[in-house]
């Protein structure tokens, strides 16, 4: 037995033969086994034309001149076909017209199911003659069926009509339909605007059910949004997806790198290039002048932390949160909780950014929401895939730093400006002289941070199930290492799984899903800055890192010290290390009966568990020789958890009334947060193997813990009404009660409106302007809240302090904060208005959205003066905070046949934050930091005017010494770092079974640079090569200052380098964020080896990058921590 | 908020649906008040209840002296003073290849409004201040507390408000005076005047004294102990005799000092090697060690190890001008410093506190008050004409003198040469002592006579503005009233 079927995937499903049990009779006779397609649908359907003419031709050659021209593949049997008349044809119809001549004077019939033109024998021989008398003759029957989707969920609103007539109607809630008086040989079309149209033969059936899958169009396609689901066609709010398609082609770790550069309005930064690293998410703008700017984020319908508790480790870096009070210690957060969610995971990631959107989330989504949709299982045949990847990592920049003999030339001129000389020079103060090997040269940077990363991923996955039931269950091994010498790595292992099942009626439905992550994360242990900063500031000279056997160099002076500049060996710094081990569970149970036709009771449980167990070990051998002394071990020990349950029972109802479809919904929210926290540190280890058991500690000590509890109570509701598929409303309001604020201010209010106009359908505009395909204009306002603030800021409290022997036998207390009863909701009013436009035939869509966010009631931890014993006060201060912005994206298909499609993608956004009011700021704490009418992210520097051609000395503009600067009198130059626009150029082309993917992002912006104010010709410090441009002698018009050892003129470098604008230059850049290179198997080769697909690919992440940058990588704007690395993988995915 | 559910479920009677949605009617029955309302976490307690009851009121505090106690003194806590301002000054040298930045700007006396943050005495002190006056209005405030216990902390709390703004008046000058707990009242201060805060130190010391235990007392502050790590009246009256020889008013320095010096069964000097071990009785106020494994900070970063100083936690040894001091047979110079040699080159170094040695009993206690400085106290007023005039001066000069293996005082009886000689004796006693050298150069009015060479020395150049410490730059941002210092 043959099967002929060419390109694409084909999977096997046990819910075709069920539902299509005619189908399923004539192929079990025949024995074919039968594909249907899914993947790479495309918007052509069966009304498309195309063009025949053959002479007497097999009718196996006329199927291929129409697979030629169509998505359609043609099934059958080769005895079938054999027993086939040749045709002549001449036409150029529908394909639908062309078929049914084709078919005319055959044994056989057809069917179609998808992109399946399936070929079956007649039940009956066909009469010979014409259709109209067989009509006739054959016996009217009522016709009734169901539509579900390829989720086994209802369609509603589908359109059922018997091809050739007038007969119609359109299917219920349910996705149930009747038809009276229908020809039993007839066939019916069913068409919706999410589906893709499907054509069924009656066949003497009464009962007919059918399967839609969902149309692949970019207007059409599914978007989650809070507590349902729509189109983007419909949507009245601003919601962007990116789809797994996208995520998959990206060799990343967290799934938010994922969305760099894809979605407008949306900035995302790593903070540094270790596995695991934080990641800051900021959508349209800061609302917030010190308070939090996390989204909220959503996982299946939990809320999930968007940040971390306090690590023991700075390794990960910041992910842009606050900090968070333990104890009377504020302790900054690393890493980022999403890095427990694997990426392969995810099905799509909604971006929720204006109040239509996010305003039924209420207090918690001022700053957007950002949705994550797992993968769900499909009816159909077992299906398993896997997906394996191996790559290669290394730093994205590096920079140009002094020579050796820049380095020595440096020092030399130097100590001749300060009149030094060299016999004077000590061995304690300037070892590069007079200890190291002057003539040895090392390019630290490659040495430090300059090896090769690995980066392994495997995905396997099993899903498949029955009408009623499906499932889908996962699992994979995530492994990467890092560019640093020694073995440090980040191990992953995960399961998800998703069962959904529903009765046998469809009345009462059950969805249970789960993710689980473990991830242990091994890295070197950084207290403030990483091995980064070593690589630069490392003189060129400094010694080998490595006796010749192979024990730690510490190259000793005379006096038997170690000559490294502080903290020593970066090897043996590196010998400190953190090993962190984070559980991670989301789980969900979502309940839904089917009360009555339309009204559906709805109820999600929702639990998350987030487990850390954290070391860091400080071994004696990572200590100078000379100072183990008086040095003892340090193990510390961390356990933390946070842990969320969530239960949201809601009701929904559907109705339509006359033109109008109406959707209610109310629900409510009970939330519960525990945050718990434990560090202990053990001292006195004899030995450094000893350190990871805490038993071994001679002494062993506790911080202050943590121990929270934060509750969270909503109702909700929204209605929605569209009428018309053309006027769209949606009104939500949300009432929230947060555990974080005093008793007098628990509650607040939140709504908003939103409202839509496809005026592409108005009949006027429909028919006058036919080259507008699609045109939508959509306007919302309203109000949502932030309480990121900590728990209990409204709680004046005492905590116990225990440093480790107790004053007088007694723990000491003390009050951690100061406090304000009269906390409130900080509160962002959101406008926005978006127009969408689709042309040719919605081949390119124009979507342009203007948004204009106001954040009042500003939560701040007010800053105030030593003076009052403190730092800061929680309070809420009538400042307010504008972001406006233009977020504007296409979508285009450039080119779109059976073998070759291209595809483009561009966004941008130009965002603008602006201080609109702070009453009295020039009495105020922040009069110095802020501006009226500026960015929130200013600051404000001194104005350094050159070198002076005397001196050699920097001057800078000052009221009152150019040479000495007072701060902050003098510092007047406002600079802001908030970006100026960013977007991404997406291009995605395939040609036959290939396929490449390329995205730019680019960002245009000022940072902080590599001016650093570490004074050149100091020991002990390497400079940047642009520092070569220096002030030698009288008169010298030179960028840089003369160069100094002694230290004469640190105060004036220490101004250039971090209180001036010099320290601020460009920032922006270009980079090819991901570059996906696939090739799928044809499907002759696939059946030689047994396989129903096998795709070979390349994938790469941060492969190039364009900037003008003077420091290390203009994404992390950091010169002390690892960039972020360039990733370059091979794999293969395979489905058996 | 009433659920509809609830209502619904139970007309419906639909066996399914009650199990599915059970857990939500147990949790919705409750108010919805209650799914918002949190206790406080267990790991604190709230304020309001803290000065109710004495042992919370103890706890917190003593929390003031774990404060000074635990910082380390590179970091710079307020025991710092015993090392930052030694260096500012001509006693303490710094190893050439320190390469923590804000050791050199004190050392070099450079400091800028930008670079003290570390360490900033000025909020350290206003911290400690802040509890203190927070304390005093709850304290006073309190109804349920034991009287006794009551009294001895408000008498705790005036002594240590004193205590900071002795020295932040010393470190700074004019400071703003900070006495209420209102944050908005206190963070638009401007500065008050010396004077005036001295007449504050004054009342707060005078109500501390009578306030405060004649006895050592135990953490139950009923009880009397041997350890001597809780101000009594004696520690009040010593500051207070400390803030009159500032103040220049001889007869009452001299008054104070002796009432403690009389107190024998109190009070006695001791040999040189036992003046720095815990609970011995030249010590009128110590501090209790608390970090864990440790004796003393002081012993931490002062005692050299074997390979002499370093980058590190050891950057300081004594100065020459220091060493060069002792006269010939000073025991203070073999007792007190102790030496080590590398490359050729001796280090001195401050060898009061000896015990540096991780897990070692804890022996001794940083010491804050002690009888020997009383003694030079009211040596001083006599000579100034106080009491018993020069022949009292010369005989409590003497006592310390022979405590160290010295003659005594046999020089000329001319009242400057007594006084010289008494600065001398300061120098060489109290040296790495809580800033007295940098303090006593400053009342004096010599700082500008000797800095102006030791300063050069040191690689730094002297204005004679430098004897204030800077305001940080953070302070002036933050409070727009706040004036910088004259010359940063």
């Amino acid at each position: 037995m043959q099967i002929f079927a060419t390109r694409k995937i084909y999977v096997v499903t046990k819910e075709f033969f069920k539902k299509h049990s005619q189908a399923v009779k004539a192929m079990k006779l025949i024995g074919i086994i039968l594909f249907i397609a899914s993947l790479h649908l495309s918007a052509r359907g069966l009304t498309q034309t195309i063009t025949i003419s053959v002479k007497d031709a097999p009718l196996d050659n006329v199927f291929k001149l129409i697979e030629k021209q169509t998505d359609y593949v043609f099934l059958f049997e080769k005895e079938l076909i054999a027993k086939s008349k040749k045709v002549t044809l001449n036409v150029s119809k529908p394909l639908l017209d062309v078929l049914d001549l084709c078919f005319k004077d055959q044994p056989f019939t057809y069917h179609i199911t998808g992109k399946i033109i399936a070929l079956a024998p007649r039940k009956e021989e066909p009469s010979k003659e014409s259709k109209s008398s067989t009509e006739a003759q054959n016996p009217l029957i009522d016709l009734k069926g169901r539509v579900v989707n390829s989720e086994g969920e209802p369609v509603s609103g589908a359109t059922v009509s018997i091809k050739g007539t007038t007969k119609s109607t359109v299917t219920d809630a349910n996705g149930y339909y009747i038809l009276t008086g229908v020809n039993e040989n007839a066939i019916v079309i069913i068409t919706h605007v999410q589906y893709e149209m499907k054509s069924l033969a009656i066949n003497g059936h009464t009962s007919l059910n059918a399967t839609l899958q969902i149309k692949m169009n970019n207007l059409d396609e599914l978007q989650v949004i809070a507590y349902g689901t729509t189109s983007k066609r419909f949507n009245t709010g601003n919601v962007a997806t990116v789809k797994a398609a996208d995520i998959e082609k990206q060799p990343v770790s967290n799934p938010l790198l994922a969305l760099q550069g894809r979605v407008p309005g949306l900035f995302i930064t790593q903070a540094n290039g270790f596995p695991g690293s934080g990641v800051k998410v900021r959508i349209e703008g800061l609302n917030s002048i010190d308070g939090g700017n996390d989204p909220l984020y959503v996982i299946d319908g939990v809320p999930f932390s968007s940040q971390l508790l306090p690590t023991l480790s700075k390794v990960l870096g910041s992910s842009g949160g606050n900090t968070v009070q333990v104890g009377n210690l504020n302790y900054g957060t690393y890493g980022n909780p999403l890095n427990y969610i694997n990426p392969s995971d995810i099905e799509s990631i909604e971006v929720l950014k204006d109040a239509d959107a996010t305003a039924i989330y209420g207090s918690r989504a001022a700053n957007g929401a950002i949705l994550i949709t797992t993968k769900k299982g499909k009816s159909g045949e077992q299906k398993i895939e896997f997906n394996v990847q191996h790559g290669w990592g290394k730093v994205t920049r590096k920079m140009d730093m002094m020579n050796r003999r820049q380095y020595l030339d440096m020092r030399y001129e130097a100590l001749k400006n300060d009149g030094i000389s060299l016999s004077s020079l000590d061995q304690n103060s300037n070892y590069d002289l007079t200890v190291w090997d002057t003539t040895r040269s090392t390019d630290w940077q490659k040495e430090l941070i300059g090896n090769t990363a690995n980066y392994t991923d495997i995905q396997g996955k099993v899903s498949g199930g029955s009408a009623t039931t499906f499932y889908l269950i996962g699992g994979g091994y995530h492994k990467e290492t890092t560019t640093l010498p020694g073995d440090f790595n980040d191990q992953k292992a995960s399961m998800h799984f998703q069962i959904n099942s529903a009765s046998n009626d469809q009345k009462f439905k059950l969805s249970f899903k789960g993710n689980y992550l473990v991830d242990v994360n091994q890295l070197p242990h950084t207290s403030s800055t990483d091995i980064t900063e070593m690589a630069f500031l490392l003189p060129p000279v400094a010694p080998a890192l490595y006796n010749s056997d192979g024990s730690i160099n510490w190259e000793l002076n005379n006096s038997l010290k170690s000559t490294w500049s502080y903290p020593g060996n970066p090897i043996a710094q590196l010998l400190n290390r953190y090993k962190n081990r984070t559980n991670n569970i989301v789980g969900d149970l979502t309940l839904s009966y089917e009360l009555l036709p339309g009204l559906n009771l709805n109820s999600s449980l929702g639990y998350t568990d987030l487990q850390s167990k954290e070391r860091v070990t400080i071994p004696l051998s990572s200590t100078a020789p000379e100072l183990r002394q008086n040095t003892t071990r340090i193990g510390i020990y961390g356990n933390s958890s946070v842990n969320t349950f969530i239960i949201e029972p809601q009701i929904s109802y559907h109705k339509e009334i006359w033109k109008g479809k109406f959707d209610f919904l109310v629900g409510s929210t009970i939330q519960q947060n525990s945050s718990e926290l434990e560090n202990l540190y053990g001292y006195g280890y004899s030995t450094d193997d000893a350190i990871t058991d805490i038993n071994s500690a001679s002494l062993i000590k506790s911080e202050p813990t943590l121990n929270n509890i934060y509750k969270y109570n909503a109702g909700f509701a929204r209605i929605t009404c569209n009428m018309l598929d053309r006027y769209i409303l949606n009104l939500t309001g949300r009432r929230d009660g947060s555990s974080r604020f005093g008793s007098k201010n628990q509650f607040h209010n939140f709504g908003s409106i939103g409202g839509s106009w496809i005026f592409s359908k108005e009949p006027f505009i429909s028919q006058s302007v036919t080259w507008l395909a699609f045109g939508k204009v959509s306007v919302s306002y309203g109000t949502t809240g932030s309480d990121q603030i900590g728990d209990y800021q409204f709680l004046s409290l005492y905590n116990f302090i225990n440093p480790g022997i107790p004053y007088q036998g007694i723990t000491a207390l003390q009050q951690i904060s100061l406090t304000n009863p009269y906390l409130q909701w900080e509160e962002t009013r959101k406008f926005h208005i978006g127009i969408d436009l689709g042309f040719f035939n919605e081949k390119l869509l124009l979507s342009g959205h203007f948004y204009r966010n106001r954040s009042s009631n500003q939560l701040l931890a007010y800053q105030l003066p030593s003076t009052t014993g403190y730092n800061s006060i929680s309070q809420n201060f009538p400042a307010l905070v504008q972001n406006t912005g233009l977020e504007i994206s296409f979508t285009s298909t450039n080119i779109s046949t059976k073998i070759f499609r291209w595809t483009s993608n561009l966004n941008l956004t130009v965002p603008q934050n602006k201080l609109l009011r702070f009453p009295g700021l020039q009495n105020s704490t922040y009069a110095n930091t802020l501006v009226i009418g500026k960015p929130t992210s200013i600051v404000k520097k001194l104005h350094l005017m050159g070198v002076d051609p005397t001196t050699g000395v920097y001057l800078f503009t000052s009221k009152s010494d150019p040479f000495n600067p007072r701060i902050p009198d003098d510092a007047n130059v406002i600079i802001s770092t908030a970006p100026i626009f960013y977007g991404g150029l997406q291009n995605s082309v395939s040609y036959k079974g290939f396929q490449l993917d390329f995205l730019f992002q680019f960002v245009k912006q000022k940072g902080p640079n590599y001016f650093y104010g570490r004074l050149p010709g100091s020991p002990k410090w390497n400079q940047p090569t642009y520092l070569l441009d220096r002030w030698q002698s009288p008169g010298d018009n030179s960028s840089h200052q003369k160069y100094n050892a002694d230290f004469t003129y640190s105060n004036s470098a220490n101004n250039a380098g971090f209180n001036s604008d010099a320290s601020y230059s460009d920032a922006s850049y270009i980079r090819l964020k991901n570059l996906s290179l696939s090739w799928q198997l044809p499907d002759k080769m696939l059946k030689i080896i047994h396989l129903q697909s096998l795709r070979i690919f390349s994938q790469g992440q941060n492969l190039l990058t364009i900037t003008n940058y003077k420091g290390l990588d203009p994404e992390t704007l950091s010169t002390t921590s690892l960039p972020p690395l360039r990733v370059l993988t091979v794999g293969f995915q395979v489905t058996l | 908020m009433p659920f509809l559910f609830e209502y619904i479920w139970c007309t419906m009677g639909k066996k399914l649906i009650q199990i599915s949605f059970l857990s939500t009617i147990l949790l919705t029955i409750q108010s919805c008040k209650k799914l918002v309302d949190v206790n406080p976490p267990s790991s604190s307690i709230n304020s309001g209840n803290v000065y109710q009851n004495d042992a919370t009121a103890i706890a917190a505090i003593t929390n003031l002296y774990v404060n000074i106690s635990k910082s380390d003194l590179i970091s710079g806590g307020i025991s710092s003073l015993s090392l930052f301002p030694g260096l500012s000054a001509d006693e303490l040298a710094l190893y050439p290849g320190a390469t923590i930045n804000s050791v050199q700007y004190y050392y070099q006396n450079s400091l800028t409004s930008n670079n003290v943050n570390n360490p900033d005495y000025w909020s350290s002190f206003y911290k400690e201040i802040s509890v203190a006056n927070s304390a005093i209005e709850a304290l006073t405030a309190s109804s349920s507390l034991t009287s006794a216990v009551k009294q001895q902390l408000i008498g705790e709390a005036k002594f240590i408000r004193a205590f900071c703004y002795f020295y932040l008046v010393n470190l700074y000058g004019d400071v703003p005076l900070v006495l209420t707990t209102d944050y908005k009242v206190n963070s638009t201060l401007v500065r008050t005047s010396k004077d005036e805060v001295y007449k504050q130190i004054i009342t707060d010391l005078k109500e501390a004294k009578n306030l405060l235990s004649i006895n050592f007392l135990d953490a139950s502050l009923i009880n009397a102990t041997n350890e001597r790590v809780r101000p009594t009246k004696w520690a009040a009256t010593a500051l207070l005799a400390r803030i009159y020889l500032y103040l220049k008013q001889w007869p009452e320095a001299e008054t104070e000092a002796s009432s403690i010096i009389d107190n024998n069964a109190l009070f006695d000097t001791v040999s040189l090697a036992n003046v720095f071990l815990k609970n011995n009785k030249e010590a009128i106020w110590q501090l209790q060690p608390v970090n864990a494994g440790w004796n003393t900070e002081d012993a931490k970063v002062f005692l050299l190890p074997a390979s002499g100083p370093d980058q590190g936690g050891h950057p300081v040894y004594l100065s020459s001008q220091v060493i060069n001091n002792f006269e010939i047979g000073d025991q203070r110079k073999a007792i007190w410093v102790d030496t080590v040699i590398q490359s050729g080159k001796k280090y001195y170094y401050p060898a009061k506190y000896k015990n540096a040695n991780y897990n070692d009993p804890v022996t001794e206690y940083q010491t804050v008050f002690r009888l020997s400085e009383q003694y030079l106290i009211r040596a001083e007023a006599r000579a100034n004409g106080a009491g018993t005039g020069m022949s009292g001066a010369i005989a409590d000069l003497s006592r310390i003198r022979i405590r160290a293996g010295l003659s005594i005082y046999n020089g000329s009886v001319s009242q400057e040469a007594v006084i010289n000689a008494i600065q001398h004796e300061r120098q060489v006693e109290l040296f790495t002592e809580w800033g007295h050298r940098w303090f006593d150069l400053k009342r004096s009015g010599k700082i500008d006579e000797v800095m102006s060479i030791v300063t050069p020395i040191k690689g730094g150049k002297w204005d004679v503005n430098w004897q204030w410490y800077p305001i940080s730059s953070k302070e002036l941002l933050l409070n727009p009233n706040l004036k910088q210092n004259t010359g940063y």
